[in-house]
């Protein structure tokens, strides 16, 4: 078990806590989009153009955001049944192997989401007037995010959940 | 070689414990490298699926159902299924049923359904003298039941899964007879087990407390009504709905119950972001999987195969709800329905399996492994708020996994089941 105390885990903590805030207010903007849309439809009788576009972009923001807090927490779906069953040794070395492979897997997918994010910005996103290369963007922060917390977890360890007031 | 690559990668990861959505990446990148095609094909490919406005309702219904269990709608429920069924022998188990029954139609979530339900209904069980294996199976198996009802984001996962060319609102109304069936068959099945055991029923507390907990229940149980009759009327598509039932669910629980604090709230959005995040990251990586699998041609590839062997569409459609139970028994449910659908659609509707019927029996047959071992969230969920070990709870369990299987083949080969609803209401 790695302590909570570990440096990294501390200077690591505040980015959980702002990437979980920024994924859950886009979760609830996403909400305040979609309802909009319902009220200006059936209300001021003008379906906005924008609102779908939004919340598609707004939807990439807390699934890669809420996926690499997954990373962190450990909680992604995984069968662990053998791992389990392995000798303590064979366990360590499996779990290494894991969080490798998600390392190189964020790594990857910050390097390739920025490449879409740049190709991208010069096209406007239908409806919405904003730069398509944000539909790339969360991909790009997300990935960076994931492999951050891969190394953490590498570095120190199974994840211990922090306390209540604390919980990321 | 390209499968063998392919497969190889999966499963190998997969023993390996590496997260199911990382395995998929992992397979795919290895093909990819194999067959030289480029990497940012596959990531644009994962980038396009997570902003897929099919999939737009998933995080918002699971946000729904995180409000709800928050906001202490759980406690109108089984107060009402209490007053409704406590009087029946071995009340409390039949409240359970009805208590998940009722929270399932409007949490759509079977691990929220039995941490709410499961929360209050398994202390109280054991108090009263009820084993606990029996109060931990109870409740976990009647989870099961808000799998099939609206707003199940698993339907929703399961239409995404199929390329978005099957109904939501068919598919809402298609689980509507077996999530009922389902829940008959549990009932008596606690009743059986409760006669042998002799536990006792709880006294009737009078028409008017009944009629005092339904009121008091019947803003919560509206939502399904909104978003079922929403969605059929062709008020609002799947997507409105779901911010429609977040919103709701936070007015009713915050407003009017007076039970969701700002803290609540807070934890309920990072909560439901925290499982949007790990559910639809495995779609992207799923989408960039089987577009390399559909690339070289494995679902058709399975159906020539199982053409090969028997041309029985009863035989294909046991063939395939036995794969599916024996992977739901190690693989959790969403990955599964991301996986499976992709591969097993193709085969059974060559075989003249409508997808809707299709989809209530993958998502019955998927849910039965939330409650096997080794990999069982629900099952895991309920024997910890029990606080017995698993094996403990998986020694009783028999009769209630008898039932679910039962109604799983009943499902199956009588598709009138699912399809009389959504026919009628087309």
């Amino acid at each position: 078990m790695s302590s909570p105390s570990h440096p990294l885990s501390r200077a690591l903590d505040p980015v959980a806590r702002a990437a979980i805030a920024i994924a859950g207010t886009a979760l609830v903007v996403m909400v305040g989009a979609q309802a909009w849309q319902v009220f200006a439809r059936y209300v001021l009788n003008a379906s906005p153009g924008w609102t779908e576009p939004v919340a598609l972009l707004l939807m990439s923001v807390a699934v890669m955001l809420g996926a690499a807090v997954a990373v962190r927490r450990e909680s992604h779906f995984a069968f662990s049944g053998l791992v389990h069953a392995a000798p303590r040794g064979l366990q360590a070395a499996l779990k290494t192997i894991s969080r490798l492979i998600v390392l190189v897997s964020g790594l990857g997918l910050a390097v390739l989401g920025g490449q879409l994010t740049i190709d991208d910005w010069p096209v406007a996103l239908a409806g919405a007037g904003i730069p398509a290369g944000l539909r790339f963007l969360a991909l790009c922060v997300g990935g960076g995010l994931i492999s951050i917390f891969a190394l953490e977890r590498l570095l120190t360890g199974d994840f211990v959940a922090p306390a209540p007031a604390e919980e990321t | 070689m390209e499968l063998i690559i392919l497969f190889g990668v999966l499963f190998l990861a997969l023993a390996m414990g590496v997260p199911v959505a990382f395995c998929l990446l992992a397979a795919t990148v290895a093909t990819a490298l194999y067959m030289g095609t480029p990497m940012i094909a596959i990531a644009q490919q994962m980038g396009s699926d997570i902003t897929s406005i099919a999939l737009l309702a998933i995080p918002l219904f699971i946000f729904t159902g995180e409000l709800m269990m928050k906001g202490g709608l759980s406690d109108r429920m089984i107060a009402l299924a209490s007053s409704l069924f406590g009087h029946v022998r071995g009340g409390l188990g039949q409240v359970t049923v009805g208590a998940s029954t009722l929270f399932g139609g409007v949490s759509g979530s079977a691990i929220a359904d039995v941490s709410a339900v499961g929360g209050t209904m398994i202390p109280q069980m054991i108090k009263r003298g009820y084993h606990a294996d029996y109060a931990v199976n109870v409740t976990i198996t009647a989870a099961l039941v808000a799998l099939l009802v609206p707003p199940s984001h698993n339907m929703i996962l399961y239409s995404a899964s199929a390329g978005g060319g099957v109904s939501i609102s068919d598919l809402f109304a298609a689980g509507v007879i077996p999530a009922l069936l389902l829940a008959a068959a549990l009932m008596i099945t606690a009743y059986v087990v409760a006669r042998v055991r002799g536990y006792a029923a709880e006294a009737f507390p009078g028409f008017g407390v009944v009629l005092s907990r339904l009121i008091a229940a019947i803003p919560g149980l509206l939502l399904v009504v909104i978003i079922f009759v929403g969605i059929r009327m062709g008020v609002f598509t799947a997507v409105e709905s779901a911010s429609i039932a977040v919103v709701y669910a936070a007015v009713i629980t915050g407003l009017i119950y007076r039970h969701l604090s700002w803290r609540a709230f807070k934890d309920a959005c990072a909560a439901a972001a925290r499982t949007s995040g790990a559910v639809l990251f495995i779609i992207g990586t799923a989408g960039a999987f089987g577009w390399l699998m559909a690339y070289l041609q494995v679902p058709s590839m399975l159906v020539e195969t199982l053409q090969g062997l028997t041309n029985e569409p009863a035989v294909i459609l046991l063939l395939v709800i036995g794969m599916l139970l024996v992977l739901g028994t190690f693989m959790d449910m969403a990955p599964l329905i991301i996986i499976c659908t992709p591969i097993f659609l193709p085969v059974v509707r060559a075989f003249g399996v409508d997808p809707v019927h299709f989809g209530v029996i993958l998502l019955l047959a998927c849910g039965i492994g939330l409650v096997t071992p080794p990999v069982g969230s629900v099952l895991f969920v309920g024997s910890a708020i029990g606080r017995i070990p698993m094996t403990q709870a998986l020694r009783t369990i028999w009769p209630f996994y008898l039932a679910c299987t039962a109604i799983l083949l009943l499902v199956a080969f009588v598709p009138a089941l699912s399809m009389w609803l959504p026919n009628q209401m087309r």
